[in-house]
């Protein structure tokens, strides 16, 4: 058993805390999370020189080929931020379903330039639907010779406003009405061509959009791998890349403990420091707990990945724990906070509306500990 | 018992119900816009929500419990649960204005004012020709309210008060800032604060808007943007001091009590029965959602908890209305209420994923409401305190580890 970050891990801890405290302050944060600014172009184009948009992807497709715990390391600084942009969409997600669903031409053609930074995907699964999952998918995509029109929306997409394309979760077979996993297909869908139109998405969540497209027409090319098998692809990519994400919340539970128990410090109402009084640490200790449930449920996933373990289980936890315990996290600093803790120039509302945000993303708690009590024959 | 609200067999109740109900037809139009968020008000929507305001208050109706020589109604309790549930079906809240300083204050005044103060302040609040904020917190104090640094000094007929206030009030035109001050700072706590209704257009105060994610959602009167408000020298005559100087903590407890929920409430939060409805009607794949299984569980948590929140403001309202003696009550609704809005706020995320979430008009549930209601259930810990000090006071109203129980303030 060996439960540190190895030498080099944390140097690219320091790495990316270093640049999260320099290039998006605190006060940068609440300013771009006051106007609902989802991608910041120019943030985008440093980390990606800094290789950060291609942590996962193999060397061979131009990406730096780490590890599943080194690149969680680098997302777990940018959720202390938290920061926006398509550093997981286009970073993890989009790279991974490429490299599960993709042919050898595609996975050539398509996955440089995202490791890179110089083209963004991001992945549109759902139609307008109250969850996450297959059923989520409703958009029937029709075969015309030797191309396929796509009509419909996808709603909830996150960080469709800042791609370049979409790789977008339609149906080409029939329904079966027994196995609604059946029958769906991954296509690529410029989000320049005609007839889509993208727009971000006002609410309190952070960097969701709206894609319509209407009579669009992509060749049959565009088809990601083999037609119909797209959710088993699906399924494995988010295997893959879901414990990433988890790292990102368990940074943002982290920042969130870290200057809630400062505030206990400096804060004196009736005569002490908040903190002596034991309902304000009860609120504390709760938050500590939600974050560490997160955290370790989180390593041990991405560990497991590393070793090339069977990991469904572990995963399906990390994502109901850190959506879990990110959401709680914040209710306990609001706990300790009250009033001043709701004022949008307060450095928890962004954690507060991002932790809402990844909360739904992919699937929820219940959602998740549902396929993990499959996962490990409940 | 009967917790019936139905007034069918008492015929003089039959006919004053249909009178409400008349009046309310042709005096509150359900087809005037009102705004979702309750921080995004019109002044236009203010104004009409003010109209209302005068004329409820002209027949006795804004506050019909309150004695009618002040400007109340006067009317007993079956009359006072008629007009409540008569506005709260046309989903006008009391007062239909953001007040919160007026039902206080003028309670406040009736216990502990000088007949003169009775007469010269409590007929405009009672009759909705004013609207009174409550001044309270401010920025070192936050739940430690003894600890109000705003100075008022005695200077020949006034005082002068200086200092700041924050989280108050709403937009808009306001008449009077019910304030607490400080008039002793060397004095000892709670014996060096007091009252004063200063009139809100004395030279010296200023206003500047706060930019906060939440103010309210449940279906009280729209606020707008919530404020920090600044004295600098603002002279006051000495007669707008209520209670006595140094002698404010007491007048507090009255405040408080109401504050804190001691008056109960019959109210029905419709902006969760919509929610319900929304789940209803709204379909995927061919079924309600509601009938989703896990929709349907979260669905029922939220039903049965509101069951216990609206349970717990009519007791408290019976007891209230009835004059019975009442002990951890009022502040327990108010507790109760903190907590269940904040369980609903994740349930109904748990429910509609992103829809419980987005605003946009396209795909916001009840026109954004459902979605203002997750925000309030996050913000609603705080407010007239926090459910940490209304942990407090409950504990001493049951008198825990004490011999003697803290008795509940003194009401009208």
């Amino acid at each position: 058993m060996d439960l540190s970050l190895t030498e080099s891990q944390q140097m690219l801890k320091a790495t990316a805390a270093e640049f999260v405290k320099t290039e998006v302050p605190t006060h940068v944060v609440t300013e771009l999370s006051r106007k609902n600014v989802g991608f910041v172009p120019e943030l985008w184009r440093k980390a990606a020189g800094l290789g950060w948009a291609g942590m996962l992807t193999p060397p061979q497709y131009g990406g730096a080929g780490l590890g599943y715990t080194d690149t969680a390391v680098l997302f777990e600084e940018l959720g202390r931020a938290p920061l926006v942009g398509p550093f997981f969409s286009s970073g993890v997600l989009a790279p991974l379903v490429i490299l599960e669903a993709g042919t050898e031409e595609q996975k050539q053609s398509l996955l440089p330039p995202l490791a890179r930074g110089e083209r963004i995907a991001t992945v549109a699964i759902s139609d307008p639907a109250p969850s996450f999952g297959a059923d989520s998918v409703l958009m029937t995509a029709a075969r015309d010779g030797d191309a396929y029109v796509l009509n419909g929306t996808k709603l909830f997409v996150h960080d469709a406003a800042a791609a370049d394309y979409l790789i977008c979760a339609v149906r080409t077979e029939p329904e079966d009405p027994n196995d609604l996993t059946r029958g769906i297909t991954l296509v690529v869908v410029e989000t320049g061509a005609a007839g889509v139109s993208v727009r971000n998405l006002e609410g309190f969540m952070a960097a969701v959009g709206q894609v319509d497209l209407s009579g669009v027409r992509v060749p049959a090319s565009a088809v990601l791998g083999t037609p119909g098998q797209g959710w088993p692809a699906l399924q494995r990519a988010m295997q893959r890349a879901l414990p990433v994400l988890c790292a990102y919340q368990v940074g943002g539970a982290q920042e969130v403990y870290e200057f809630t128990a400062d505030y206990t410090k400096t804060r004196v109402v009736f005569g002490q420091p908040i903190g002596r009084f034991q309902r304000v640490q009860d609120h504390v200790v709760e938050l500590v707990n939600n974050l560490d449930g997160a955290r370790w449920t989180t390593y041990e996933a991405l560990s497991k990945l590393d070793d090339h373990q069977p990991a469904a289980g572990n995963v399906h936890l990390a994502k109901a724990m850190a959506s879990d315990g990110y959401y709680q996290a914040c209710v306990n600093s609001l706990e300790v906070h009250a009033g001043v803790g709701t004022d949008r120039q307060h450095p928890l509302v962004p954690h507060v509306i991002m932790a809402r945000t990844l909360y739904s993303y992919l699937g929820d708690p219940r959602y998740h500990k549902r396929l993990m009590a499959d996962a490990v024959g409940l | 018992m009967n917790f019936d609200l139905n007034f069918a067999t008492n015929p003089d109740l039959v006919a004053f119900q249909d009178e409400v109900h008349t009046w309310l037809e042709e005096n509150a139009p359900r087809d005037v816009p009102r705004s979702a968020d309750p921080i995004l008000y019109t002044h236009e929507e203010f104004e009409w929500r003010r109209d209302i305001g005068r004329k409820l208050g002209a027949k006795g109706w804004l506050y019909p419990t309150f004695p009618s020589e002040y400007g109340g109604g006067g009317l007993d309790l079956d009359r006072a649960t008629i007009i409540q549930l008569a506005l709260d079906e046309h989903r006008i809240p009391v007062p239909p204005y953001y007040n919160s300083g007026g039902p206080l204050a003028a309670a406040s005044i009736l216990v502990w004012g000088t007949e003169e103060q009775k007469r010269f302040f409590v007929p405009p609040i009672l009759r909705g020709e004013t609207v009174t904020w409550q001044l309270l917190t401010e920025p070192q104090g936050g739940s430690d309210l003894a600890t109000v640094t705003t100075r008022a000094t005695k200077d020949g007929d006034d005082y002068v008060i200086n200092g700041q206030k924050v989280f108050v009030g709403g937009a808009y035109e306001f008449d009077y800032a019910w304030t607490i001050v400080n008039t002793d700072p060397l004095g000892p706590r709670h014996q060096n604060v007091s009252w004063l209704m200063v009139p809100a257009k004395s030279e010296g105060m200023t206003r500047q808007s706060l930019d906060l994610f939440t103010v309210h959602g449940a279906g009280e009167s729209p606020v707008g943007p919530k404020e920090a408000v600044f004295f600098d020298n603002v002279r006051v005559p000495a007669f707008n001091l209520v209670g006595g100087e140094n002698n404010g903590w007491k007048v507090a407890s009255t405040h408080l009590e109401y504050e804190h929920g001691g008056a109960g409430h019959l109210r029905n939060i419709w902006v969760l029965d919509e929610f319900f409805q929304y789940c209803k009607e709204t379909k995927f794949r061919g079924k309600p959602i509601s009938e989703n299984p896990d929709v349907r569980d979260i669905l029922a948590d939220v039903w049965a908890d509101y069951q216990v929140d609206k349970l717990l403001g009519m007791r408290t309202f019976w007891l209230h209305h009835t004059k019975r003696p009442m002990s951890y009550e009022g502040i327990q609704s108010t507790f109760y209420h903190r907590m269940f809005s904040l369980r609903t706020s994740q349930r109904i995320q748990q429910a509609l994923g992103y829809f419980g979430l987005v605003s946009d008009p396209q795909w916001t549930p009840n026109e954004g409401r459902t979605e203002v209601f997750v925000r309030y259930g996050l913000g609603s810990l705080h407010g007239g305190g926090t459910h940490d000090t209304d942990r407090v006071i409950m504990s001493r109203r049951m008198g825990l580890g004490r011999n003697a129980s803290e008795s509940a303030g003194q009401m009208v």
